[in-house]
């Protein structure tokens, strides 16, 4: 049992390759640190990330997922999203911030994606009045912006290390949006379809591994949802200009189960065994559970 | 008076009495026939067939076949008898009366006690069906609860499994991985050796021969992976920022679809608020809705400065801080349309209300307090009161020390007064 001065807030192996296993944090004071589980009086990497709480945190290039240098992003209820490499120190490689003037939203959710190569990585930030950015690394662009008209709480692509594929949000409200990343359209954006389940806040979205459109997230009423997502007959199709559209699928629930009173808001599943996940709850517990029958979806 | 009907035809065995009676013509419904135990009667207006039977019979096993005109009784005897006759004979009128009033009642209760019957075998049916459902679907559940132990039995047994597999493969990687450690320490140790002797021999002219360093093994995984080939990862990537705009909320909180319809209803709530406060005087009754709206007046006012229209330009914000005197923004501007009109003191006062309106002096009000300074520092120039002037250009540099024009023409100001001071 390790205990650090200030509170943590969200932590990944993102970043860290297979033997290393360090441990990248984001506490309550703005700090993010890298731990070696190990040797965890001092960490390996710290820095001074933002002035407020680090919201959410992401690594790639670790655990061989994902091309390219190992980097992390951490987003702050300073309205701020930063991407650290661990091998630099102080300074971010990025920095996406508001613009002078501009008064700040609490960056509640981070996701790194698109890294099939060396130089190619976006990130995806969701904030709590709704908004979806997505930046592009390497171009250090805006890539794309949205609103969902409710607060953001979870975003992942469904794989890092592909040709971003598809986006899943998780939101407020108990709803969720699942954006077909293939095609953009230059004014419409990204095609979606969403959900609503839970009937309360959907804390998070994991996508399942072995398997790239089953997904599951969390919700506010203690409950998982186990989702399936199937293609349209076509992925894109031409609007009255010739614009390519991209067009959604479906999304069907499989299974469903509550299993507390209180809100679950972590989950993640193993990358070892199909099925195993773990989820923790606002009840102080952590519950390992197994899904069956994946191979027969 | 009906017609009695006479003509009829009967036999019987032990057990039965088959009567048939014919109907001369008209049809007769299950309606017009009544019967009891021993009193039979059919009426099918303006006929009327009567008979007291011989003996009672059984009257709700009896049957009553209708035909085209004729109509044929199936009569179950009570009693395996034969009957002399099929009626009574001998009967007065009396006695038929209280027969038939008997009849009467007797079916009436029968009746009765059919409903009652009928009642409880379908309570009893309900009640059954009930059970039976409830049973089925306890069943069926149970069923289902079945399966899902077997399931997770059987997932759990698979976990174990999986879970041995895992530490196994893991020990015997480690076991590897020691091998190979040890082999390579061994490697090491020889070469080391081999230098050894190679440095003793030839001592002039050799170069260091640097050993391999071996590293202390903290853990046998670290060394071993520093031996793997580093593979090439890129350079950090070279800082940038991307500057960012946010969909604009004025609330602090987290958006909320179901909450929009209130946060909206609130605004507007505030926006009222800081319309007229005194709205009661009685010339603004005169005036149209927007023309009460400080805000308007506001917009009005600035549109007539930047057309030059100065005058018109005052009294939309005389207007204006008639409704609302607590918004310094009013005073402002007002002070511009003073400056260009050249009113240098109500320029002055509108500056200093405006100012005082600004504390407490935050970075929100930045903007505006410099504009205020500077409006004030260029009235007291104009009024040739170069010092004051001075003093309120430099409280403006202060708060925006950026600005060049502010710089300009404070330096101006202090060449005009060491001017005047040196001419004096």
């Amino acid at each position: 049992k390790i205990e650090k001065a200030k509170p943590i807030k969200c932590g990944t192996f993102g970043a860290t390759s297979l033997q290393q296993r360090y441990l990248a944090t984001g506490d309550f004071g703005g700090n993010l640190n890298i731990w070696n589980l190990e040797a965890p009086e001092i960490p390996v990497y710290s820095v001074k990330a933002h002035k407020e709480i680090i919201n959410c945190i992401d690594g790639v290039g670790g655990l061989g997922i994902g091309e390219g240098a190992p980097e992390i992003v951490t987003g702050s209820r300073d309205g701020t999203v930063k991407v650290w490499d661990p091998r630099q120190k102080d300074t971010p490689v990025a920095n996406m911030e508001p613009v002078q003037g501009e008064s700040k939203r609490d960056c509640w959710t981070v996701a790194f994606g698109n890294a099939y190569n060396q130089e190619e990585r976006v990130v995806c930030a969701g904030y709590d009045n709704g908004d979806i950015k997505l930046f592009d690394l390497k171009t250090m662009s805006l890539r794309w912006e949205t609103n969902i008209k409710n607060g953001v709480c979870s975003v992942e692509f469904d794989r890092k290390d592909v040709n971003m594929n598809k986006l899943v949000a998780t939101s407020l409200e108990g709803k969720f949006h699942v954006f077909d990343m293939r095609t953009q359209h230059p004014t419409k954006g990204f095609a979606s379809v969403s959900e609503k389940a839970h009937k309360s806040t959907m804390w998070q979205v994991r996508h399942l591994p072995q398997n790239r459109d089953i997904f599951m997230t969390s919700g506010g009423a203690g409950s998982l949802h186990l989702w399936k997502y199937e293609y349209p007959a076509q992925r894109s199709k031409k609007d009255s200009e010739g614009a390519e559209m991209g067009v959604a699928g479906s999304v069907s629930l499989l299974q469903n189960v509550t299993l507390s009173t209180q809100p679950i808001s972590s989950l993640d599943w193993s990358p070892d065994k199909k099925g195993l996940c773990v989820c923790g709850a606002f009840d102080q517990t952590v519950r390992v559970l197994i899904v069956t029958k994946l191979n027969k979806v | 008076m009906p017609l009695w009907l006479r003509e009829y035809s009967w036999r019987q065995t032990d057990a039965a009495v088959y009567l048939s009676l014919p109907l001369r013509g008209v049809r007769a419904t299950p309606a017009n026939i009544f019967c009891t135990d021993q009193y039979l009667k059919v009426s099918v207006p303006p006929f009327l067939f009567e008979a007291v039977l011989y003996a009672p019979i059984d009257d709700t096993n009896s049957t009553a076949k209708i035909g085209d005109g004729i109509i044929f009784f199936t009569l179950y005897k009570k009693e395996m008898a034969m009957w002399d006759s099929l009626m009574i004979e001998n009967a007065n009128k009396e006695k038929l009366q209280c027969l038939r009033e008997n009849a009467v009642l007797k079916a009436h209760e029968k009746a009765k006690e059919e409903a009652e019957a009928k009642k409880v075998t379908k309570q009893e049916h309900k009640k059954y069906t009930l059970e039976a459902t409830m049973k089925l679907e306890a069943a069926e559940r149970k069923r289902i609860e079945d399966l899902k132990e077997q399931e997770r039995q059987k997932v759990t047994r698979e976990l174990e499994l999986w879970k041995n597999q895992q530490t196994d493969t893991e020990r015997q990687k480690r076991l590897q991985r020691e091998e190979e450690l040890h082999q390579e320490v061994e490697q090491l140790k020889e070469r080391k050796n081999e230098k050894v002797n190679k440095f003793r021999i030839p001592n002039e002219g050799t170069s260091k021969t640097r050993v391999k360093p071996t590293k202390g093994c903290p853990g046998s995984d670290s060394m071993f992976s520093e031996n793997l080939k580093e593979e090439q990862l890129p350079a950090p990537r070279s800082a940038g920022t991307i500057k960012i705009n946010f969909t604009s909320r004025v609330f602090p909180t987290a958006l909320r679809e179901s909450r929009v319809a209130e946060e909206e209803e609130w605004l507007r709530k505030q926006a009222e608020a800081r319309r007229t406060i005194n709205a009661d005087l009685s010339e603004l009754e005169d005036l149209k809705e927007e023309e009460k709206n400080p805000d308007w007046l506001k917009d009005k006012g600035n549109k007539m400065f930047a057309t030059g229209n100065y005058l018109a330009a005052v009294n939309a914000y005389n207007l204006a801080v008639r409704l609302n005197n607590k918004l310094p923004v009013l005073y402002l501007n007002r002070a511009a349309c003073h400056l260009k009109l050249r009113n240098l003191h109500k320029a002055i006062e509108d500056s200093s209300k405006a100012l005082e309106l600004l504390t407490p002096p935050v970075p929100d009000n930045e903007n505006a307090r410099v504009k205020a300074y500077v409006r004030r520092g260029t009235a007291f120039c104009q009024l040739e009161l170069y010092a004051e002037g001075l003093q309120d250009y430099e409280a403006a540099l202060k708060i925006d020390p950026k600005n060049k024009i502010i710089e300009k023409d404070a330096e101006k100001i202090r060449h005009i007064i060491q001017g005047t001071l040196q001419d004096s």
